[in-house]
């Protein structure tokens, strides 16, 4: 297929990607965007440096390879470089959404999928609307000069609406998106767009500020995933760690980061925005638990930081697409359920916030978490809304502080937004986990 | 039938930095092209990834009038503005003599810390073109460097930033200032007494998000704005001027909105002296909501034109300060470097926490501070509170010009 120099490793990964785009105004038409792109990335390493390239010209991918390769020095010795020697080698095909693809459904069934989720905007509160339905599906084709030769496919479909309401003197904008993996389930999510708008306009009509402080905080399935994703999940991206001894200390596996009830799992395998059967560097995806029973047991890698900290590769080697080299990113990382019932976990709260949805969150050394939709706690029961400016804590005390994870459980993905890690941004990641308790965070 | 057509053309050149080294280069030379047909008040579009040729692109337009995607409003006509702000673009040989110049002495002078992310040089080529005699070509070209530091002692992802985006890079200013920056880095300090002190932000970007959505013409209209209703009244400090600004030389960014428009001397007051004159619309949200049209129309190459969007990469605050240490009078201040990850709630009460700070005199970097969570409210920020928006003179981040805005705040 290509032809890969003698004495340098390469990889091409190839993307085919398929989208659509449907935008309404209130109940206008804006936008029906149909595109279908190519795109590839080269890589090549000589065992000191790697250089990339990326093209929507496939015709000129074996340029491109012949590029790079005049700017490395070939090395005969590239084969026993131990991050070569460490790349999986697979010659597979897995292509799950042949069946259902959303190439298939006509563009006016997803429209007319749409206009029925707008159908339920009825509230005259609700002064304005802008609402989209997205789908994307790629496929991806993944060569190297070790004989590695996959195909595989993903694909996302989903809804998102924006909504002004206006209750009196109170305003807000919110939003409510749902996304799933064939465009069957997604038609199946009426009732829970239903269901969002009505929390939504009951929210913004009774919501009052928040009184600052320190409070005890119950996080909905949404909330633990965003929670878990930036207090603990980008600290466990190994490449954040290489040649870093004083994280390579905090972090050391078998340390007890968390109370017994505590794992968080990475698994690439779950259908979803995280979805991950081969990572960007041919490495099959899998389950890794980085925390069991609060103690230290996994991160997650690239071929590159595995061989680096002599740890297994995990499959977490993620572009953002074709233009872009892949580097460490989680996928569907969750904190695994308990088996407390929700309903006993309130109970036991005297006082508190619960989360139920987000607007955004971040994590560094602190973390952030910025409510769209919070509530009281009151005497066993969650009773008013309150408006919230940030949630904070610290990311190295904040998982002792979770005493309590419940037995629902719920995974979920959306479109619209993702992942930012620097200049790769937006990376779909799943998201959710248990209903669950932090003794303890700072909130504005 | 109206024809337009939109292409970016990017090519760059990156040296990515792990651990302070030079760990891969990577190089890109990318094509987006968008084409607009209009016909019996409808627009269809077409866009693609690649040297697609037009008339391939003009067919899937075509066909996507199909939709019938509403679209009555004039076309932008009979202007040529061609303008080119770096002809003198850096090659790949020079940026990577740069990157191994630069990291060599930042391994050298400062081996507590280390450096990853990307060093690049880029040329961007944006056009906008239509069958009605608009001819609108934005050339441009970049070094930029973002280095994400990190102290080897703390455990933290990161702790800081070095930045640069400008068009001549001038190294040895780049390093003299980050020597400063990394030796005040290095001087641990406490905070300035008091629970209310003066913080200055590098840019105003989480005060002019929240405005740029309120100021949304559309949400303004119907009644979803905090400032809805409230045309001609004094919302500010009679200091304060924001204005809508397309230059370049500001902005770094191309000069003309989404349907071609380009504003007088690029640039557009909304808010006068702290009163409210104008909102952001575009052509369609200035017709139906009998607003004023002030160009804000975003949107990608391959998008309808919209008024959606953050914009606060188009606005800014006018400078109306000049000289801090004479406005603090002696009294310790704090320059906020990071604040990352807070947000103003619907009424404008803000909070953040901030992840990397300075003490600071009014021109220079005293010692680093421990993190904090700094509380206000919009109206305050830029009220009673308000101190002033000043040229930054104190960190150099490149030839594009920024500013430094203070208000008091109230720190835990």
């Amino acid at each position: 297929m290509y032809k890969f120099p003698e004495g340098l490793y390469v990889d091409v990964r190839v993307e085919e990607t398929f989208t659509t785009v449907i935008r309404f105004k209130q109940l206008e038409l804006q936008g029906q965007k149909v595109r279908s792109k190519k795109g590839a990335f080269v890589r090549v390493f000589d065992g000191e440096r790697w250089f990339y390239s990326s093209t929507t010209d496939l015709e000129s991918v074996q340029a491109q390879i012949n590029t790079l390769a005049q700017m490395a020095k070939a090395n005969p010795d590239i084969l026993e470089h131990p991050v070569i020697a460490a790349l999986e080698v697979h010659k597979e095909s897995v292509l799950r959404y042949d069946q259902d693809s959303v190439t298939d459904v006509p563009v006016q069934e997803k429209q007319d999928f749409l206009e029925s989720v707008l159908g339920l905007i009825k509230d005259p509160a609700i002064v304005n609307y802008n609402s989209a339905y997205v789908d994307e599906k790629t496929i991806k084709s993944f060569y190297s000069s070790k004989g590695a030769a996959i195909t595989y496919d993903q694909q996302m479909c989903g809804v998102r609406i924006s909504l002004d309401i206006v209750c009196g003197e109170n305003k807000d904008q919110t939003a409510v998106s749902r996304g799933t993996a064939n465009f069957a389930d997604l038609k199946k999510t009426l009732p829970f767009f239903q269901d969002q708008i009505a929390k939504d306009v009951a929210f913004v009509a009774a919501a009052e500020p928040v009184v600052p402080g320190d409070y005890p905080v119950l996080l909905s399935p949404e909330a633990t995933g965003v929670f878990t994703h930036e207090s603990f999940g980008h600290k466990s991206e190994s490449d954040f760690m290489v040649g870093d001894e004083a994280m390579r200390a905090e972090w050391t596996l078998g340390k007890r980061v968390g109370q017994d009830l505590l794992t968080i799992i990475d698994d690439g395998t779950i259908t979803g925005n995280g979805y991950t059967p081969f990572d960007d560097e041919g490495t099959k995806g899998r389950q890794t638990k980085i925390i069991s029973n609060g103690i230290l047991t996994g991160r997650l890698h690239s071929v590159g930081t595995s061989v680096a900290l002599e740890e297994d590769v995990t499959g977490n080697a993620r572009a953002l697409n074709f233009e872009f080299e892949p580097i460490v990113r989680m996928t569907t990382t969750y904190i695994a359920k308990g088996t407390k019932p929700l309903q006993d976990i309130i109970a036991e709260m005297d006082h508190g916030i619960y989360v139920e949805t987000l607007k955004h969150g971040s994590g560094m050394s602190t973390f952030t978490l910025a409510p769209a939709r919070a509530y009281k706690i009151e005497g066993g029961r969650i009773t008013a809304p309150v408006k919230i400016s940030v949630i904070t804590g610290n990311v190295f005390s904040t998982l002792q502080e979770v005493d309590a994870v419940s037995e629902e459980f719920e995974l979920t993905s959306f479109v619209g937004g993702g992942c930012g890690k620097m200049e790769q941004y937006p990376l779909p990641v799943g998201f959710g986990g248990p209903y669950t308790r932090v003794r303890k965070l700072k909130v504005q | 039938m109206k024809q337009e057509f939109i292409t970016i053309q990017e090519k760059e050149t990156t040296a990515r930095v792990q651990m302070s080294q030079v760990q891969a280069v990577r190089v890109k030379d990318l094509t987006k092209k968008g084409v607009r047909v209009y016909k019996d008040g409808k627009i269809g579009i077409s866009g693609a990834v690649g040297d697609v040729p037009d008339q391939e692109l003009m067919d899937n337009a075509v066909q996507n009038l199909n939709a019938g995607i509403e679209y009555p409003y004039p076309l932008s006509r009979n202007l040529r503005d061609h303008r080119t702000y770096n002809d003198q673009p850096m090659g790949s040989q020079e940026l990577l003599e740069h990157a191994e110049h630069i990291l060599a002495a930042l391994r050298q002078e400062f081996p507590d810390f280390s450096f990853s992310e990307a060093i690049s040089a880029s040329e961007l080529i944006v056009q906008m073109r239509n069958s009605e005699g608009l001819d609108l070509k934005y050339s441009d070209a970049f070094f930029a460097l973002t280095l994400i530091l990190k102290e080897k002692s703390t455990a933290n992802l990161f702790d800081g930033a070095l930045i640069c985006q400008t068009r001549k890079f001038d190294r040895d200013r780049f390093l003299d200032f980050n020597r400063g920056f990394l030796e005040a880095y290095r001087n641990k300090v406490d905070l300035p007494k008091g629970d209310v002190l003066p913080v200055f932000t590098l840019g105003a970007d989480a005060a002019l998000g929240f405005i740029g959505r309120s100021l949304n013409g559309e949400r303004f209209a119907k009644g979803s704005s905090l400032f809805s209703g409230r045309l001609g009244e004094q919302l500010f400090s009679e200091k304060i001027t924001i204005e809508l600004n397309r230059n370049p030389l500001i902005t770094g960014r191309r000069f003309f909105d989404a349907e071609g428009v380009v504003l007088p001397d690029d640039r557009l007051p909304l808010i006068e002296q702290g009163q409210l004159n104008r909102v952001l619309t575009d052509k369609k949200t200035a017709q139906l909501y009998n607003l004023t049209h002030t160009g804000a129309a975003a949107g990608g190459y391959d998008d309808p034109p919209t008024i959606d969007g953050s914009h606060v990469r188009s606005l800014a605050f006018r400078t109306d300060s000049k000289d801090i240490k004479q406005a603090l009078q002696g009294q310790p201040a704090i320059l906020v470097f990071m604040a990352s990850g807070g947000d103003f709630t619907a009424d404008g009460a803000y909070a953040s926490p901030v992840q990397v700070s300075f003490l600071f005199d009014g021109e220079r970097l005293l010692g680093k501070l421990p993190e904090f969570t700094m509380r206000s409210h919009l109206n305050a920020m830029l009220g009673k509170d308000y101190i002033g928006t000043f040229e930054n003179t104190c960190f150099y981040l490149g030839d594009i010009p920024s500013q430094l805005q203070g208000c008091y705040m109230t720190i835990f």
